[in-house]
C-alpha cells in the first residue's frame, strides 16, 4: 500500500521520540566516553582515548572486568544445563496438566521485581536467622557459612540466586523447543532400543540447535546485563574485598555517585564491546544450516 | 508406543516427577520463607533462627509498611508508569509494525534496520546522555522521566511487524477497494489479527516496567514520588534491622506479579513461546 500522509503521521513522532531518547544516547554514550565529564562542571575538556588508557591501570574496573565474565560463563552454563535437564524431565511427563504445572512454578520467580527477591534471599543467606545456614546445619550437617560477608562465597551466592531468578525462561523456551521435535526420531531410536540418556544426546540435542543458539545468545546477553542483585546482595561497596562487583555495577558507582560519566561511558562501551564479541562468536559457533 | 503403560515406562514417569517434585520445593522455599518470616516480629526471628513456623503470628511487619513508609503512593506511581506505558508501547508497536509492514515508502529499509541495531545496544551506554536529556528537558525527578523514554520500542515494532507480515496483503488490498482507509484498515482489521501478538506485548511490557529499578534509581530522587522496586531497596535501607518489616514488603511487592502470573498463566507461556522473550 502507498500513503504518504499516513507513513509520516505515524512515523513521524515515533522517529523523534526514537531519536531523542535512544539514537541520540546511544552517539551521546560514544561521545562522552572521549571526555572528561562531570555534570556539575561548567567547562568539561576533551581528552581523547585518556579514559580507555585509565582503564588498563584501574584494580576496580580489572576485578570488575574479571567478576562479570565469571559471573556470565559460570551462570550461563549451569543455567543451560539445569534447564536443559529440567525441560527434558518435563517433556517426557505424560500428562500435560504436570507439564504446564511445572513450568508455571519454575517461571515463578521469573515474574518477581530482582530487587525484592533478591532482597529475600539477603534474608535467606543471613548468617543469623538465614534458611540457608539452618538447611546446611541441621539437615546436610555442614558448618554455616557467612555467605555474603566472605570473598569467596559472595559471588557464588549471587550464581545461586540468579539461577533460581532466571531458569523459568529457559526452560518455558527449551521444552517448547523439544515438543516440537518429531515423535518419529524417538520412535526409530526405540526400534533399535536406544537408552534415554542416548537419545538425549543424539536427537534432542542435536535437534534443538536453533532455540539453544537463540536461548544461549539470550541468556548470555541477559547476564552481562544484570544490576539488581549486585547493589541487593554484594552491598553498597562491591561486597567483601570487591568480590561481588561487576561491570553494570561499577558503571552504575562512577556515573552517579562519583559522577564521573566520561569515565562511566567509557568503562559501558568496553561492556557494549564485550557483549558484541561473545555473541559474534557464541553465534558463529552454534550456526544451523538444516531443519526438519 | 503411547498409551501403554508397561513397568519401566511408568517407573520413569515416577523418576522424571520425583526429580521435578524436589527442584519445586527449592524454587518454592524462599516464598514460604519469606511469607512465614513476615508474620514473626524482629525480635522472634533473631531469637529463634532455625524455626520455620512464627510462634505469635502478628501483622506488625504489614503495618510498619503501610503506616511508615508512603507505600500506597509508591504503588499509585507503580500503576500509573506500567499502564501507561503498557497501553502506549502496544499502540505506538501496533501502528509502527503495520507501517513497516503494509506501507512502500523511502528509506523504510534503512530506518528499520536503525531501529534493530539500537536494540543490541545495553542500557548502560545510553544510561549517561539519557540522564542528561531527562534533566535537560525538566523532567527529571517526575513520572515523565519513566513513562517518556519508553513510549516507543524497538523490540514491540519489531514483533508486531513479525505478526504483521503474517497477514496476508491481499486483505488490506480488499478492504482499500471497498473504500477503507488506511487507520480504518489498522482498527478493523489488523488490530483484531494482531491479538494474540497484543497479548504477549501488553504482559511484557507491563512486567518489565512493573520491575525496572535500575532507570527509576537513576531518575528519581524524591521519596513519595519512587515506584515500587526503587522504593522497597529504599525502605530496607531504611528499616535494615527491622527484617519483619523488610519481608513484609517483599512480600507485597512480589504479590502482584505472581498474582498476573497465576490469573494468566497460558498467556504468559505461550506469550514466550510466540515472541521468545527475554
Amino acid at each position: 500500500m502507498k500513503s504518504k500522509w499516513f507513513v509520516w503521521v505515524v512515523l513521524l513522532p515515533i522517529v523523534i521520540l526514537f531519536t531523542v531518547f535512544m539514537v541520540l544516547p546511544i552517539a551521546g554514550g560514544f561521545v562522552i566516553a572521549t571526555f572528561d565529564y562531570n555534570p556539575l562542571r561548567s567547562g568539561n575538556s576533551f581528552i581523547g582515548l585518556s579514559n580507555f588508557v585509565k582503564l588498563f591501570s584501574d584494580a576496580t574496573f580489572i576485578k570488575s572486568f574479571k567478576n562479570t565474565l565469571m559471573f556470565v560463563f559460570v551462570t550461563v552454563a549451569l543455567n543451560i544445563t539445569v534447564c536443559l535437564f529440567l525441560s527434558a524431565l518435563i517433556t517426557s511427563l505424560r500428562w500435560s496438566k504436570l507439564r504446564s504445572l511445572f513450568r508455571v512454578l519454575f517461571f515463578m520467580p521469573c515474574v518477581a521485581p530482582l530487587v525484592a527477591s533478591s532482597t529475600v534471599w539477603r534474608g535467606l543467606y543471613s548468617p543469623k536467622y538465614g534458611l540457608v545456614n539452618s538447611f546446611l546445619e541441621n539437615v546436610l550437617h555442614i558448618p554455616a557459612v557467612n555467605w555474603l560477608g566472605t570473598p569467596a562465597f559472595v559471588m557464588p551466592a549471587i550464581i545461586l540466586f540468579t539461577l533460581w531468578a532466571d531458569m523459568g525462561y529457559n526452560i518455558i523456551l527449551l521444552s517448547a523447543g523439544m515438543d516440537g521435535i518429531p515423535s518419529d526420531f524417538y520412535e526409530a531410536a526405540e526400534m533399535d532400543g536406544t537408552n534415554a540418556l542416548k537419545k538425549f544426546f543424539f536427537i534432542t540435542l542435536p535437534l534443538l540447535g536453533r532455540t539453544m543458539s537463540f536461548v544461549v545468545a539470550m541468556t548470555l546477553i541477559s547476564h552481562f546485563q544484570m544490576f539488581a542483585q549486585f547493589q541487593v546482595l554484594a552491598g553498597r561497596t562491591g561486597g567483601p574485598n570487591q568480590a561481588g562487583n561487576v561491570l553494570t555495577y561499577y558503571i552504575y558507582k562512577t556515573a552517579f555517585q562519583a559522577k564521573d560519566m566520561g569515565y562511566a561511558s567509557a568503562i559501558a562501551l568496553v561492556l557494549f564491546a564485550i557483549i558484541m564479541i561473545v555473541t559474534l562468536v557464541q553465534q558463529r559457533a552454534s550456526r544451523v544450516d538444516w531443519g526438519y | 508406543m503411547k498409551g501403554r503403560w508397561d513397568k519401566t515406562a511408568l517407573g520413569k514417569q515416577v523418576a522424571a516427577l520425583t526429580v521435578l517434585i524436589t527442584v519445586s520445593v527449592f524454587v518454592v522455599a524462599p516464598y514460604g520463607w519469606m511469607l512465614l518470616t513476615s508474620f514473626k516480629s524482629t525480635r522472634e526471628i533473631m531469637q529463634n533462627p532455625g524455626k520455620l513456623l512464627p510462634i505469635d503470628w502478628t501483622w506488625s511487619g504489614y503495618v510498619t509498611v503501610v503506616t511508615k513508609s508512603p507505600f500506597f503512593s509508591w504503588l499509585v506511581n507503580s500503576a500509573i508508569v506500567s499502564i501507561t506505558v503498557t497501553v502506549a508501547v502496544v499502540f505506538t508497536s501496533t501502528l509502527a509494525g503495520y507501517v513497516f509492514s503494509k506501507f512502500k515508502f523511502k528509506g523504510k529499509t534503512a530506518l528499520f534496520w536503525l531501529l534493530l541495531a539500537t536494540m543490541m545496544v545495553p542500557y548502560q551506554i545510553m544510561m549517561i546522555p539519557q540522564f542528561l536529556i531527562i534533566n535537560e528537558i525538566r523532567i527529571y525527578d517526575t513520572l515523565w522521566a519513566l513513562i517518556v523514554p519508553e513510549l516507543v520500542t524497538a523490540f514491540g515494532i519489531y514483533l508486531c511487524r513479525q505478526f504483521c507480515d503474517d497477514i496476508p496483503d491481499s486483505l488490506c488490498e480488499a478492504a482499500v477497494i471497498d473504500g477503507a482507509g488506511p487507520f480504518k484498515i489498522y482498527r478493523m482489521i489488523m488490530l483484531p489479527l494482531l491479538k494474540p501478538c497484543i497479548g504477549a506485548l501488553s504482559i511484557f511490557t507491563f512486567l518489565g516496567i512493573w520491575n525496572e529499578y535500575l532507570k527509576p534509581l537513576i531518575m528519581l530522587n524524591e521519596v513519595k514520588r519512587m515506584t515500587l522496586p526503587l522504593a522497597l531497596a529504599f525502605f530496607s535501607d531504611a528499616h535494615t534491622r527491622d527484617i519483619g518489616a523488610i519481608m513484609s514488603a517483599s512480600a507485597l511487592i512480589m504479590l502482584p506479579a505472581t498474582a498476573l502470573l497465576l490469573v494468566l498463566q497460558k498467556q504468559f507461556i505461550k506469550g514466550i513461546a510466540i515472541t521468545g522473550i527475554k
